[in-house]
C-alpha cells in the first residue's frame, strides 16, 4: 500500500514536471529556433508572424493528443459501427435508422429528452444563480452554499436512496416515502409517483436538479464576485432597487458564465442515465436516450444500435455547439 | 441460436427414479503450480465471495495454481467490454444462458472438450436438459456445447408464516385451485393474501416474468413453454397471453395483494416480503425464488418463522408437478490449460459440496452428496427439484437480451399498471419481430 | 502584477456580513428567508439519508425515517415461554416472562391473543388464552401466564401494541468501516482521483490560455469542439480504448489494467470540461492588463504563469472539485481500466460489493453514501476559500 502511495505521489511529480518541462522547454526552443536576435527589417517579422502561428500549437499539443486519441477516435468508431449489426461484424446498411425511427422506446426517449433540456438546464441555471446572489449577501451564506452543494458531492447511488425515500409509495399502512407522507398528512391520496403518466418525468428531473444546481451555484458565485463592487454601489447610490440591480447589473455582467452554466448542464443532460436507470430503468415511459443507448449496448448487446443513439446524443448538441460559436465570435469583436 | 437451446429442453424430465449417480470419475487435475487464473462471476456479496473463493481455494490447492475469484454486479456489461477489448477473464459464471450464447455467435467463448455432454448426460440429473442449455452455435453457425450450470436455484417457491398459517387455520395448499381457495378465503377473513413487488432499479418488472413463466408451465404443456421461449409461437398467442391473465387475477386484484393493484410496481422486490411479518400481517403469502430470505428481518429462523411450500400445480390439467428455476453457467472465456483444468474441477462432487455446506446453493450433480446442504430448508428445496416432473428454465433469460431483460419487463409493469394482457403481449411480439 | 494585487483585496464578504447584522430592512429578511427555504428544500433528502444510516434496516422497510426521529407505536408479535419453563405454584402452573425481551425501553401498551387485533386489551388486564390458561401482561412487557392444568402447547404468540422510542444505531457505520477491504479501497480512490485530478488541470490550463489569448485560424473551431467532445458518451469509448490499452500492454508487456492507464482516461474525459470552463474564465480576464504586459515585453508564457494562471485560481479550483468528484464517486471508468479484483476496487466499487448480488445489504448504501461524500467535503471546503478572494474585484471587464 504504501509502494501504491508512493508510485502515485511519483506519478504526480513526473506530470507536473514533465508537463512543466514540455511547456516551457517548448517554448524556449522556440524562441531560440526562431530567434529575431540579429535579424532586421523582413527577415524578422517575418519570423515573428511564424512564432505566432506556432506558439499557439505548442500550447495546445497535450490537450489536442489527449482529446485525439481518447475522444475523437472513439467518435469516428462510433459512427462506423452505425451502419454494422449487433456484434459490429457485419455491415448492415441504414438497418439501424430504420429499427430506431420504428422504435417506440426511441421515439419516446427523444419526446423526454426535449422535456429534460427545457427543464433541467433552466431550473438549475435559476436556482444556482438565487443561491449565489442570495447567500453573497447574508452572512450565512457560505453555510448555505455548502448544504446546496452537498448533493453533488453524493454518488448516484447514494442520490438514488435519497430519493427513493422521497417518492415511495405504500398502498396500505404508513407511508414510507417523504413526498406521500407530506400528501397524507393534508388529507391528500398517496402516489406512486415515479408511474404517474408524463409528470414522472419531472420527478426524475428534480433528482438532477438538485444535484446541478450545487454546480450552477459555484460557478456563478464565482462570477459574482468578479463583478466590480463600485459597479454595484453606484447603482445603489443612484437609488437603484436590489431586484433592478440584480437584472440590471449583475445578469448582463455574468452573461457570459450563465451561458458556460447553462450549456455544461445541457450536456450532463443529454448524457444522463444513471438517474434513469436507478429510478424507474426507463420504465413507465420514463426512456432517456443515454439510457437507451446503455439498454442497448448492455442488455440486448446490440453495438450497432447502441451507437447509432449515441450518434443521435452528439448530434442533439449541435445547436449548443453552435450558440456556443456565436457566442465565442461576438467576444472577438468586443476584444 | 435460441431454437437451438430450447430444442432438446423439453427431454428434460426430473424424477426420483432417476439413474443412479454414475460413479465420480476421477478427472486428473495437472499440475499448474505458478499459473494464475481469473474467475469472473456474478456474485459480490459477503457470503457469496467466501463461498466461491473456498470453490477456488481448493481448485488452488489441488493444482498449485494461483486462481483468483473476481465478481461484479455488472457482469453482463463489463464481460462485454472485456471479451470485445480482448482482456477477458479465463472462466466465467453467465447469470444469463442468454448472454452466453450471444457471446458464443460472436466467437468469444472456447467450446468444451469432446465428451464434455457425455459427462453432463451421465452426472446431472436431466443431464440432456443441461447439455442443451449449454449448447449454442458458434460463429460460424455451427452448434458447440460451451458450457454446464454450476449453482442453480428454484423459482416456485411460496413462503409464507407457519404461526400465520396456524393461528388462522390455514392448509398449505396442494394444488393451484386450493391456492386459489385460500387466497379468496383470506380475503373473506378480512386479510390480504400476497405481497408482490415489482420494484429493482434498473430491472424493475422480473419478479413478474418469473410469475407467467410459473404460470404458463401449470397451465400448458411444457413444449408450449419451449416454444413460446424461442418464439415458435408469437409471444401474443392466446395461451400466451392467458399466463399474463392469470399472473394478474393475483397482481392486479386490488383485494389480493397488499397494498392494491397500484403498488405491485413501485414496491421493491426486497421490501416486499417484509409485510409478511408484520403484525398485523399485510399479506400471507409470497412466491419467490430460493434467494429471498436474504431480505426477511434479521433473526427469522427458517423453518420456524418462515417457510416455503411449492407454488401448486393445477390438479384439473394433468401438467405434473413442473419447476421452474435458474442459474449460473461456467464457461471458457480466455482459454488456456488453466481455465480447462478449471472446468474439469467444477465437474467433481467435492466442487458442489463446499458451496452447499454453506448456503444460497443447489446443484442438479449426482454426485454431491445430499447430506452436504447446510440445511433442511436447502434440502428440501433440493427435494421439490427431485419430485418435479419438469423442470424449466426461466424463460426470460433465455429470451434474448432484449426481450427478457427488457420488453417483458417493461410489458409487465404495464401490465400491472392497467394495460391488457393483449396489448402487453402485442407489444412485446412487435419487439421480438423487430430484433 | 503589483497593479492587481493592490486592487484586489477588496472582499465582499465582511462588508456584507456586517452590514446585514446591523439593519434588518424587509428586503434583507426576504432573502434569508427566501435562502433558508432554498436550503432547506436542498437538505431534507440528504438529512433523510442521515437518519437513515443509523436506523435499523428492519425499520426502514416499515416507517417513514421522520417518525423515527419520536416515540411511535407499534405492534408486534413475541413467541410466549414453553412448556419446559412452566413451574409449578401451589395448585397452579405459573409461565413468567417477557413479550418485550431484553428491548426494556418499549412500553407495552396493549395485547391481544389474534394478529389481526393487537391492542384488543389494555395493559395489565388478564386475558383467557385460546389454548387454555389466563395471561396477565403487564407495562413492562413482563406477563404471568397460569393454568389450573399443566402447559403442553406447542408455540404461541401473543401479539401486542408498545411505544418505541427512537432508537439508533451505528451498526451500518460499523459494518462498512471495518468491512474488509475497505482500508485498502480508499487508497485507491486516492491513488486514482488525486493525479487524475492535477494532470488535466495542467495540460488544459495552457490550452485554455491559447485559446482565449492567442490568434490563430481555427480558433472558434476548436472551441465548438470542446463543447462538441463534452458530450460524447463515455461508454462509447470504453471498448476502442480497452482495446488500445490491450494492443498497447501485449506490444510492449505489462498490463493493460493500470493505475497509469485510468489517470491518462480520467485526464482525457475532464479535459473538455477543463478546457471549456478554463478557456471562458480567461477570456474574460482584462485585456488591459495583458497588453501593458505585452508592452513590457513578456512572453506568452510569462504572462501565463505570472499572471493569468494566479489570477484564474477560482475557476482552476471550481474545476478541481469537480473533476475530484467526479474520479472519485465513478465506477464505471474504475472497474474498466483498473479492474475488479479485491486489492483494485475503489471506494465506489467496494460499496457496491458490501451490498451483495441482489442488494442483499441496501440499507449499507445509506452509511456508505455518507463515508464516501466526507473526501469530497473535504476538498469542497478547503478549496472553496479562493472563491472569496476577490482577486478580480474592481478590473474586471464587462460582458
Amino acid at each position: 500500500m504504501v509502494e501504491q502511495i508512493l508510485y502515485a505521489a511519483l506519478t504526480i511529480a513526473v506530470g507536473v514536471g514533465f508537463a512543466f518541462v514540455y511547456f516551457w522547454g517548448s517554448n524556449w526552443l522556440l524562441d531560440r529556433a526562431l530567434s529575431t536576435q540579429g535579424l532586421d527589417g523582413p527577415a524578422s517579422a517575418r519570423r515573428d508572424t511564424l512564432r505566432t502561428r506556432i506558439r499557439p500549437w505548442l500550447f495546445l499539443f497535450p490537450a489536442l493528443f489527449f482529446l485525439t486519441v481518447y475522444l475523437v477516435y472513439p467518435v469516428f468508431e462510433t459512427i462506423r459501427l452505425t451502419f454494422y449489426d449487433g456484434g459490429g461484424r457485419n455491415f448492415v446498411g441504414a438497418a439501424n435508422w430504420i429499427w430506431a425511427l420504428n422504435s417506440p422506446a426511441f421515439v419516446q426517449s427523444l419526446i423526454n429528452n426535449a422535456l429534460w433540456l427545457i427543464f433541467v438546464p433552466t431550473a438549475a441555471t435559476a436556482f444556482g444563480l438565487l443561491v449565489a446572489v442570495l447567500a453573497d449577501r447574508l452572512w450565512w451564506g457560505n453555510i448555505a452554499k455548502s448544504l446546496v452543494f452537498m448533493p453533488m458531492a453524493i454518488s448516484f447511488v447514494g442520490a438514488s436512496v435519497i430519493w427513493k425515500f422521497i417518492y415511495d409509495y405504500r398502498g396500505t399502512g404508513e407511508q414510507i416515502g417523504l413526498l406521500n407522507a407530506i400528501v397524507v398528512a393534508f388529507g391528500g391520496e398517496p402516489q406512486a409517483w415515479i408511474t404517474v403518466p408524463f409528470w414522472n418525468n419531472f420527478f426524475l428531473m428534480v433528482i438532477l436538479v438538485w444535484i446541478q444546481t450545487g454546480f450552477a451555484m459555484v460557478i456563478l458565485s464565482a462570477a459574482l464576485r468578479g463583478i466590480p463592487e463600485e459597479t454595484i454601489e453606484a447603482a445603489r447610490i443612484d437609488g437603484a432597487s436590489d431586484v433592478r440591480i440584480f437584472f440590471d447589473i449583475m445578469i448582463p455582467q455574468i452573461l457570459p458564465t450563465i451561458l458556460v452554466v447553462w450549456t455544461t448542464i445541457t450536456i450532463v443532460v443529454l448524457k444522463i442515465f444513471d438517474i434513469v436507470l436507478a429510478m424507474t430503468g426507463g420504465q413507465w415511459n420514463t426512456q432517456v436516450l443515454a439510457n437507451l443507448m446503455y439498454d442497448q449496448m448492455f442488455r440486448a448487446n446490440h453495438f450497432g444500435r447502441g451507437s447509432l443513439v449515441a450518434l443521435v446524443i452528439m448530434i442533439a448538441v449541435l445547436p449548443v455547439m453552435i450558440w456556443n460559436i456565436r457566442q465565442a465570435r461576438s467576444e472577438e469583436g468586443t476584444h | 441460436m435460441h431454437k437451438t437451446l430450447l430444442a432438446g429442453a423439453s427431454a428434460l424430465v426430473l424424477s426420483l427414479a432417476l439413474a443412479a449417480p454414475a460413479s465420480a470419475q476421477a478427472v486428473e487435475l495437472p499440475d499448474l503450480s505458478g499459473q494464475s487464473l481469473t474467475v469472473f462471476g456474478p456474485w459480490v456479496g459477503g457470503a457469496e465471495i467466501a463461498a466461491i473463493s473456498a470453490v477456488i481455494a481448493e481448485f488452488n490447492e489441488q493444482t498449485g495454481a494461483n486462481a483468483e475469484y473476481v465478481g461484479s454486479d455488472s457482469l453482463e456489461q463489463q464481460i462485454v467490454i472485456d471479451a470485445q477489448a480482448g482482456s477477458a477473464p479465463e472462466v466465467t459464471f453467465f447469470p444469463q444462458p442468454g448472454l452466453a450464447a450471444n457471446m458464443a455467435s460472436q466467437g468469444f467463448l472456447t467450446p468444451l472438450p469432446e465428451g464434455s455432454d457425455q459427462w453432463i448426460l451421465d452426472n446431472y440429473a436431466a443431464g440432456q436438459s443441461w447439455v442443451d442449455l449449454g449448447t449454442y452455435a458458434d460463429a460460424n453457425g455451427e452448434d458447440q456445447l460451451y458450457g454446464f450450470f454450476y449453482n442453480v436455484n428454484l423459482k416456485s417457491l411460496v413462503w409464507y408464516v407457519p404461526d400465520n398459517f396456524e393461528d388462522a387455520g390455514y392448509e398449505v395448499p396442494e394444488t393451484m385451485e386450493d391456492l386459489i381457495a385460500l387466497s379468496e378465503q383470506i380475503v373473506e377473513d378480512g386479510g390480504t393474501p400476497w405481497c408482490i413487488g415489482l420494484g429493482s432499479e434498473a430491472a424493475t418488472g422480473w419478479p413478474a416474468t418469473d410469475w407467467v413463466e410459473d404460470l404458463m408451465l401449470r397451465l400448458h404443456a411444457p413444449e408450449v413453454y419451449d416454444q413460446w421461449v424461442s418464439n415458435e409461437i408469437p409471444f401474443n398467442d392466446p395461451r400466451v397471453v392467458e399466463a399474463i391473465e392469470a399472473f394478474g387475477m393475483f397482481a392486479k386484484n386490488d383485494a389480493w395483494v397488499a397494498g392494491g393493484a397500484q403498488a405491485v410496481g413501485t414496491t421493491d422486490f426486497r421490501d416486499s416480503p417484509a409485510g409478511l411479518f408484520q403484525v398485523p400481517p399485510q399479506c400471507y403469502m409470497h412466491r419467490q425464488a430460493s434467494f429471498i430470505p436474504a431480505f426477511f428481518p434479521d433473526g427469522t429462523e427458517l423453518g420456524v418463522d418462515a417457510d416455503f411450500f411449492y407454488f401448486p400445480s393445477y390438479a384439473e390439467k394433468d401438467l405434473g408437478n413442473p419447476v421452474m428455476g435458474g442459474g449460473t453457467l461456467a464457461a471458457i472465456t480466455n482459454d488456456s490449460p488453466a481455465a480447462q483444468a478449471f472446468m474439469d474441477y467444477l465437474k467433481l462432487p467435492v466442487a458442489h459440496e463446499i458451496w452447499m455446506s454453506r448456503s444460497g446453493f443447489l446443484t442438479p450433480h449426482q454426485g454431491a452428496d445430499l447430506a452436504a446442504y447446510a440445511d433442511d430448508t436447502l434440502r428440501a428445496q433440493g427435494e421439490i427439484m427431485l419430485n418435479a416432473t419438469t423442470f424449466r428454465f426461466d424463460g426470460s433469460d433465455l429470451m434474448p437480451g432484449a426481450i427478457g431483460a427488457g420488453a417483458f419487463w417493461t410489458g409487465m409493469v404495464d401490465f400491472v399498471g392497467g394495460a391488457s394482457a393483449e396489448d402487453v403481449a402485442n407489444n412485446i411480439e412487435t419487439a421480438w419481430s423487430n430484433l | 502584477m503589483a497593479t492587481i494585487t493592490q486592487s484586489s483585496p477588496v472582499t465582499a464578504e465582511p462588508k456584507a456580513g456586517i452590514l446585514s447584522n446591523i439593519k434588518v430592512t424587509p428586503g434583507k429578511a426576504m432573502a434569508h428567508l427566501a435562502l433558508l427555504l432554498l436550503v432547506l428544500i436542498w437538505t431534507v433528502p440528504t438529512f433523510g439519508l442521515l437518519i437513515s444510516s443509523v436506523r435499523d434496516r428492519d425499520q426502514l422497510a416499515v416507517s417513514g425515517w421522520w417518525t423515527s426521529l419520536t416515540t411511535v407505536q407499534r405492534s408486534f408479535a413475541g413467541v410466549l415461554g414453553t412448556p419446559a419453563d412452566q413451574v409449578q405454584e401451589d395448585d397452579q402452573f405459573v409461565i413468567r416472562g417477557n413479550v418485550l425481551g431484553d428491548d426494556s425501553n418499549q412500553v407495552l401498551v396493549g395485547f391481544g391473543t389474534s394478529i389481526n387485533n393487537p391492542a384488543e386489551f389494555p395493559a395489565g388486564s388478564s386475558v383467557e388464552m385460546r389454548t387454555g390458561g389466563t395471561i396477565t401482561v403487564s407495562e413492562d412487557g413482563s406477563y404471568v401466564w397460569t393454568s389450573p392444568t399443566a402447559f403442553a402447547h406447542n408455540r404461541v404468540r401473543l401479539f401486542y401494541t408498545s411505544q418505541v422510542p427512537p432508537r439508533f444505531t451505528l451498526d451500518n457505520y460499523v459494518e462498512v468501516i471495518t468491512a474488509a477491504g475497505i482500508g485498502r479501497a480508499f487508497v485507491n480512490s486516492f491513488t486514482v482521483t488525486v493525479p487524475a485530478t492535477i494532470i488535466p488541470i495542467l495540460i488544459a490550463a495552457f490550452a485554455a490560455y491559447a485559446l482565449a489569448w492567442m490568434r490563430f485560424p481555427g480558433r472558434t473551431l476548436l472551441v465548438a469542439l470542446m463543447v462538441g467532445l463534452l458530450v460524447v458518451p463515455l461508454q462509447m469509448s470504453l471498448i476502442p480504448l480497452l482495446r488500445l490499452y490491450n494492443g498497447i500492454a501485449t506490444t510492449f508487456g505489462g498490463s493493460a489494467k493500470s493505475y497509469l492507464g485510468i489517470w491518462l482516461a480520467h485526464t482525457a474525459f475532464g479535459l473538455p470540461l477543463a478546457i471549456y470552463l478554463l478557456r471562458n474564465y480567461m477570456a474574460g480576464l482584462p485585456r488591459e492588463i495583458m497588453e501593458s504586459a505585452r508592452m513590457d515585453g513578456a512572453s506568452h508564457f510569462q504572462i501565463f504563469v505570472t499572471m493569468v494562471l494566479p489570477l484564474s485560481f477560482p475557476a482552476l479550483a471550481s474545476f478541481a472539485i469537480f473533476q475530484f468528484l467526479w474520479v472519485w464517486n465513478d465506477l464505471l471508468v474504475a472497474i474498466v481500466f483498473l479492474g475488479q479484483s479485491q486489492n483494485e476496487l475503489v471506494l465506489t466499487g467496494q460499496l457496491r460489493a458490501l451490498l451483495g448480488s441482489r442488494g442483499d445489504n441496501w440499507e449499507i448504501l445509506t452509511a456508505g453514501a455518507f463515508i464516501s461524500i466526507v473526501v469530497p467535503l473535504v476538498v469542497f471546503f478547503s478549496l472553496q476559500r479562493y472563491f472569496v478572494r476577490g482577486l478580480l474585484a474592481g478590473s474586471v471587464k464587462g460582458g
